[in-house]
């Protein structure tokens, strides 16, 4: 055991991959006993009554753990592991250890669906967490109420999950830690509205539903403050994109003074590298890539951020940003990642954390696993997280919690760039939206 | 005009990894009669080797583009003298699964090889910049890239047409046993053949490796492309390939500037006119 001094994150993908289908929960008991001066929990020695019933709380995750956006998998691998460890070290919950379980969903709603309801009725999960793709995550919600779990969502970010499926037709099951297009809809034209020469917008976005509802908020919201902007051009990507040049050469021929960008993880990262290929960044004075903030974004353009190519006018924001809050909490979360993973968290990495521990404040309230229970325990709650208090909504089972927007900048205090440059902390009432809802004209 | 222009110039660009892809597919096909799914797989390995070699270990670029080549190339003969040799006797559809198994079985491989994180390396520094090209910036890279298109386009031809190695290949392609009989080696025209497929294809991988993202399943994601660009050129068809990759790269970037709702739906609307008017491809026959 003792040579197996770290569990590199190679090394912990390649246990990952070799259980199959990305089924870890073996290989996380064999990473949490290979953990190295980890005291052995107090309560090695079995609590004698069990008062939830159960040896084991079972939590199955999914999320893309392949081709150009797993590093978001990973995230949420990385961090829900670490609450698990954390807590498992402390003796679980109620004297019950936490189990993990994560699939691939592939960004396809019907593997997401398969997966949900392999979790939950073959393998047993107790809770469900992650989710990556929108469209998944549409298709997993209706399924929840038969299956009867809690599916907290970290990463699926359309509106329509908490605003239709929740609010509008009422399924419990679904919860969200994770702030929704919100963040990079209105917070940017909350942002950007304070900018009169820029006056010429054009999107490059995903050609699916988080492009849609992104490029839709954005426009509607700076316009109610902005009547003088216009949107001159946009070009739609769709996942696999191999190459954004044309995308890039198509909006710049409208000679844009800004541009909005939803293409994210490698994808984000080639968009971004290509746009400087085609001196885009002489030419504009924004761009604003909306999930920029996200760790594997920051370390994919680390060299031409240091390079100062990006000539201070890369804006991005996330669903959570390493750098903030500064508060204690979030320090140590930060440190403790890094001591595991030897990286940074993304914010996928952040919610799966604080999802773990919001079903352990649920459970620990409600001393029961029974799911009616548990969704009541968690409407209205108030949790301290790494990303500062949120608080669940009980009319949609939205995590309200503010996240700045800012320049990407070089910190010397981190080994990559930061989402740090004129941060604008806005506060969330102010750019949430709110029920009752409304529907927003979206499409193409 | 200017505009339409550059964004051609641009499509040409991306065309040109559409054509080393398909040239790879279609001269297998024309050959060997295999349609190899997984040809996409080895456009992937491809990226990877020159990825680590270049990104990880700091060759030298050209050398690790030589090197992925090389390395490809001799997944592409294990691949046929282990496997493919075994079946083309067979139905295709045993070519379909079984090439459709080594798709699974890389995406697999390199997930455990790599991670399954994306990668993208610091470009080298000679291609660093633009020139101007109608007025507006055009990447060195890009400059390059349709250089390399077309300088394999052209050492395609002169290989194909004007070596003894070519026309035995021809040979073997158009007639199998009168080709056997006069002494032509088959089996090992096409293991050369394979090989030298794999090897074009790796190099479409490789040589986007310091623009392109390098991850599990690009492979699969570029295959569908490549497989419309031989359905319009004509299955198993050099100029064919090339055509349809023009086509495909230069109209999705018009596409893009000019339709951006349904850029998507144009490359299928071309694919089912093209082949309602000629079913066997433009240049097939």
């Amino acid at each position: 055991m003792s040579e197996r001094k770290k569990i590199s994150r190679r090394a912990f993908l390649k246990a990952a991959a070799a259980v199959g289908i990305g089924g870890i929960a073996s290989g996380l008991r064999g990473v949490a006993e290979a953990a190295p001066q980890k005291e052995k929990a107090p309560a090695k020695a079995k609590p004698k009554k069990k008062i939830l019933g159960v040896d084991v709380i079972k939590i199955g995750g999914q999320g893309v753990t392949s081709g150009a956006h797993a590093d978001y998998g990973w995230q949420m691998i990385a961090g829900s592991t670490l609450a698990i460890e954390e807590i498992n070290a402390k003796g679980g919950i109620l004297g019950s250890k936490l189990e993990l379980k994560f699939m691939d969903e592939e960004l396809k709603p019907a593997v997401a669906v398969k997966n949900t309801r392999y979790l939950a009725t073959e393998w047993g999960a107790h809770f469900l967490f992650g989710v990556d793709s929108s469209g998944s995550s549409m298709a997993v919600g209706p399924v929840l109420p038969e299956i009867d779990r809690i599916c907290m969502f970290t990463h699926a970010s359309t509106h329509r999950l908490t605003e239709e499926l929740v609010a509008a037709k009422g399924v419990k099951q679904i919860f969200r830690m994770s702030v929704p297009v919100y963040q990079e809809s209105i917070l940017s034209s909350l942002i950007f509205k304070d900018f009169p020469n820029i006056k010429r917008w054009a999107g490059i976005h995903c050609d699916y539903e988080y492009g849609y509802s992104t490029w839709a908020l954005f426009k509607e919201t700076l316009k109610k403050y902005r009547p003088d902007v216009e949107f001159v051009a946009i070009a739609w990507a769709p996942f696999w994109t191999m190459d954004f040049s044309s995308h890039i050469a198509a909006v710049m021929a409208a000679n844009p003074d800004a541009i909005h960008a939803t293409p994210w993880a490698g994808e984000g990262v080639m968009l971004l590298r290509q746009a400087l290929m085609l001196g885009v960044f002489d030419k504009i004075q924004a761009w604003f890539q909306c999930m920029g903030g996200s760790v594997d974004i920051l370390e994919g353009i680390a060299n031409e951020v240091a390079a100062g190519k990006f000539k201070d006018k890369l804006w991005a924001t996330a669903r959570y940003i390493h750098n903030y809050p500064d508060t204690p909490q979030n320090k140590a979360f930060v440190a403790n990642f890094r001591k595991r993973w030897n990286r940074l968290p993304n914010y996928s990495a952040e919610n799966s954390y604080s999802a773990i521990y919001a079903f352990k404040a649920a459970v620990e309230k409600t001393r029961s696993l029974k799911t009616s229970d548990l969704i009541k325990a968690l409407e209205g709650m108030e949790i301290m997280t790494p990303g500062g208090k949120r608080f669940f909504r009980p009319e949609d089972h939205q995590a309200v919690y503010n996240v700045p927007g800012g320049r990407v900048i070089k910190d010397p205090n981190y080994p990559i760039p930061i989402v740090g440059g004129d941060l604008k902390v806005i506060p969330a009432k102010d750019y949430y939206r709110h029920p009752p809802f409304t529907p927003i004209a979206m499409g193409k | 005009m200017e505009t339409l222009a550059f964004q051609g110039l641009v499509g040409l660009s991306v065309a040109m990894y559409l054509w080393l892809l398909a040239a790879g597919l279609t001269i297998v096909f024309g050959v060997l009669g295999v349609l190899n799914f997984a040809h996409g797989s080895l456009f992937m390995l491809g990226a990877y080797f020159a990825f680590t070699f270049y990104g990880l270990w700091g060759v030298n670029f050209w050398l690790a583009i030589a090197l992925s080549l090389i390395g490809v190339g001799v997944v592409g003969y294990l691949m046929e003298r282990l496997f493919l040799r075994h079946i083309y006797h067979l139905d295709h559809a045993f070519q379909l699964l079984l090439t459709f198994g080594f798709i699974l079985i890389f995406d697999d491989a390199v997930k455990m090889i790599w991670g399954g994180v994306a990668k993208i390396p610091a470009m080298p520094g000679f291609f660093e910049g633009t020139l101007s090209a109608f007025g507006r910036p055009f990447p060195i890279y890009n400059l390059f890239i349709i250089g390399a298109g077309l300088l394999v386009a052209i050492v395609l031809w002169l290989l194909f047409e004007k070596t003894w190695w070519g026309k035995m290949v021809r040979a073997s392609a158009s007639d199998r046993e009168m080709a056997s009989a006069i002494g032509v080696n088959i089996p090992t025209i096409f293991t050369g053949v394979f090989v030298f497929g794999a090897m074009l294809g790796a190099l479409g991988g490789a040589l986007g490796t310091p623009v392109r993202v390098v991850a599990p399943g690009i492979g699969s994601a570029m295959i569908i492309q490549a497989f419309i660009i031989t359905v319009i050129g004509g299955l198993g068809n050099l100029k064919g390939a090339f055509v349809g990759a023009v086509i495909v790269g230069v109209l999705s970037a018009y596409g893009i500037l000019l339709f951006p709702v349904f850029e998507l739906f144009l490359i299928f609307l071309i694919m089912a006119v093209v082949l309602m008017v000629k079913p066997q491809g433009l240049f097939g026959g």
